[in-house]
């Protein structure tokens, strides 16, 4: 594996999740989630808790990295975004309530890191994850376990929203709120379940990326705007093209940097982040309705065709 | 069934209906028709809770539904047919059916929309297409199999005919009387195609500037020649024998 491609992938599953929780939540509340940043910390220090006071290896404690993240999501429907939907609040309401709630969070995030730092001894504001995990191949096992886990847990949410009646019912409400109301489907159920699954994508999104980062209590302020890139690279509209974008953001990131700083030299690296940001761009430029506007079908067709008529002559 | 008392309403701030009054009797066809901009469609959505009712009653079977959240309408019976976005244009023709019978169980949806296939034969052939594939005709089609999913006691049609052909508009129609007539549904139908649907109807009301102008049966209204060519643009004059006949300005939906 190249050097940066470990790193890359396990950075890039992280951000994919995160950058899918956004864009879940923007189209079915209409809501741009900016407590992604805290919830993703959320998950780093439940994992960072388990494995020096209980033992063990990262992995097993991603179910309760999910649950907490799910409950931080279901505290901010009920206390913020519920309330402000049913007053039909404005989408940039929306958006400054959960920054309210990210400051919230970061705050009982710091408490908890001193909480660590006094009772238990601990060093919680500076840590190396990567530290807890095991070799595989030679390589870092995060670099395979991280990439299988971001794609099982896509498709099991494919299944959820394609083959369950709740899922295709999410779906409705996410093209016709109007007429999914018309046809009995409870919208508020619809929101909660958004929240649950947006907050448990975020904090476990956060428990992968501090395998390749440094884990702070503003790790999810530091890579906040990296979220929203891939999320925004994916086109907003469509959560496959939000993972799709946060995959392709964090592995630009990574790829990016290490080719120019082998070019240019390690000053680079300063400009890290403004590589994928670059690269969201331009790629805005072309196709201005994101990754998932991209009309592939049409450019395989067109490909097969030209191949075809370059056979028969 | 439906008794809407003195119901102020509209969106936000703007109010659309002024003490409107409007009755709704069980089996039958009642028409509302008007201008555009006459507030038709806010009634319906003032009744399904989407828009703001500011004052007034509205009873179903003598059940207040003023305040009352879209979903638990669509569990009391009541079925509605908005004129746009009808259907789940990124979800299966199947799905559509099974979304519109969300609060059934199991075994009634799959009998229901066996049903519908059976009653609509042109669902079936497209019951795995996307219904955002489908025709406008066929759309409408679905709309109203997704309206009757729910077995509903009553149902609320807005404008089924608006951007249909007009051969097509009347099959539309065909499928409205005979759902009052075959299976004894109570409905409330918000209409375009004025002609049309107070020949079928039995009982109309005519709404200009969110105010009730005539209510009465349906087909009298067809011999109202001012109130037919002031806001519905029917046209009439007088037949050799002295009975009216009536044709459509090029305003309406039809052509004389």
């Amino acid at each position: 594996m190249a050097p940066w491609m470990s790193s890359g992938l396990i950075y890039a599953s992280g951000l994919a999740l995160t950058a899918g929780s956004i864009t879940l939540l923007y189209i079915v509340t209409r809501t741009f989630n900016f407590a992604v940043a805290s919830m993703a910390t959320i998950g780093f220090y439940v994992v960072y808790t388990g494995v020096t006071l209980f033992g063990g290896l990262p992995y097993q404690y991603y179910p309760f990295v999910l649950i907490i993240g799910a409950i931080t999501g279901v505290i901010c429907y009920y206390g913020l975004n519920r309330p402000l939907l049913y007053r039909k609040a404005a989408e940039t309401t929306l958006m400054m309530s959960t920054l309210g709630y990210d400051l919230i969070l970061l705050s009982l995030i710091q408490m908890y890191a001193d909480f660590l730092t006094y009772n238990f001894k601990l060093f919680p504001r500076r840590v190396t994850m990567s530290l807890f995990d095991f070799e595989l191949f030679g390589e870092r096992a995060a670099a395979f376990i991280l990439p299988v886990i971001a794609i099982g847990f896509l498709m099991i949410l494919h299944f959820f929203l394609t083959k369950t009646k709740f899922g295709i019912a999410m779906r409705a409400t996410i093209e016709n709120p109007t007429l999914a109301g018309a046809s009995g489907i409870n919208s508020d159920r619809v929101y909660l379940v958004s929240w649950i699954i947006s907050g448990g994508m975020a904090s476990l999104g956060g428990a992968f990326m501090v395998m390749a980062m440094t884990g702070t209590p503003v790790m999810g302020m530091y890579t906040i705007p990296l979220m929203f890139a891939g999320a925004i690279l994916g086109g907003l509209g469509n959560i496959y093209g939000g993972i799709l974008g946060g995959m392709v953001i964090g592995l630009t990131e990574y790829a990016g940097v290490y080719l120019l700083a082998q070019q240019f030299g390690p000053w680079v690296l300063g400009y890290r982040m403004g590589i994928p940001l670059f690269i969201m761009a331009a790629t805005l430029l072309v196709f201005p309705r994101g990754l998932s506007g991209i009309p592939l079908g049409k450019i395989i067709k067109n490909l097969f065709a030209g191949q075809k008529r370059g056979a028969s002559v | 069934m439906l008794t809407v008392k003195n119901l102020n309403s509209g969106y936000g701030k703007l109010q659309v209906l002024y003490d409107l009054n409007i009755d709704v009797p069980e089996k039958g066809l009642t028409v509302i028709v008007g201008p555009n901009g006459a507030g038709k469609t806010t009634l319906l959505c003032s009744i399904m809770n989407i828009a703001n009712v500011f004052s007034g009653e509205i009873l179903f079977a003598g059940e207040p539904l003023t305040g009352v959240i879209t979903h638990k309408l669509a569990q009391k019976g009541i079925s509605y047919v908005p004129q746009m976005g009808n259907v789940f244009a990124e979800l299966t023709v199947l799905d559509n059916l099974h979304m519109a019978g969300y609060m059934l169980s199991k075994s009634e949806v799959n009998d229901k929309s066996e049903q519908m296939t059976e009653i609509f034969p042109v669902l079936k052939k497209f019951i795995h297409r996307l219904a955002g594939t489908l025709s406008g005709g066929e759309r409408r089609m679905l709309a109203i199999a997704m309206g009757l999913m729910k077995n509903p006691k009553l149902m609320l049609l807005d404008e089924l005919s608006t951007d249909l052909a007009p051969i097509i508009a009347e099959r539309v129609m065909v499928e409205v009387a005979r759902m009052r007539d075959e299976l004894g549904i109570t409905i409330l139908m918000v209409e375009q195609m004025a002609k049309r649907a107070l020949e079928i109807g039995d009982t109309a009301y005519l709404l200009v500037s969110g105010e009730v102008r005539y209510s009465g049966k349906a087909d009298s209204l067809l011999h109202e020649p001012k109130l037919c060519s002031m806001y519905l643009g029917i046209k009439q004059a007088s037949g050799k024998d002295g009975a009216f006949e009536l044709s459509v300005s090029d305003e309406g939906s039809e052509n004389s």
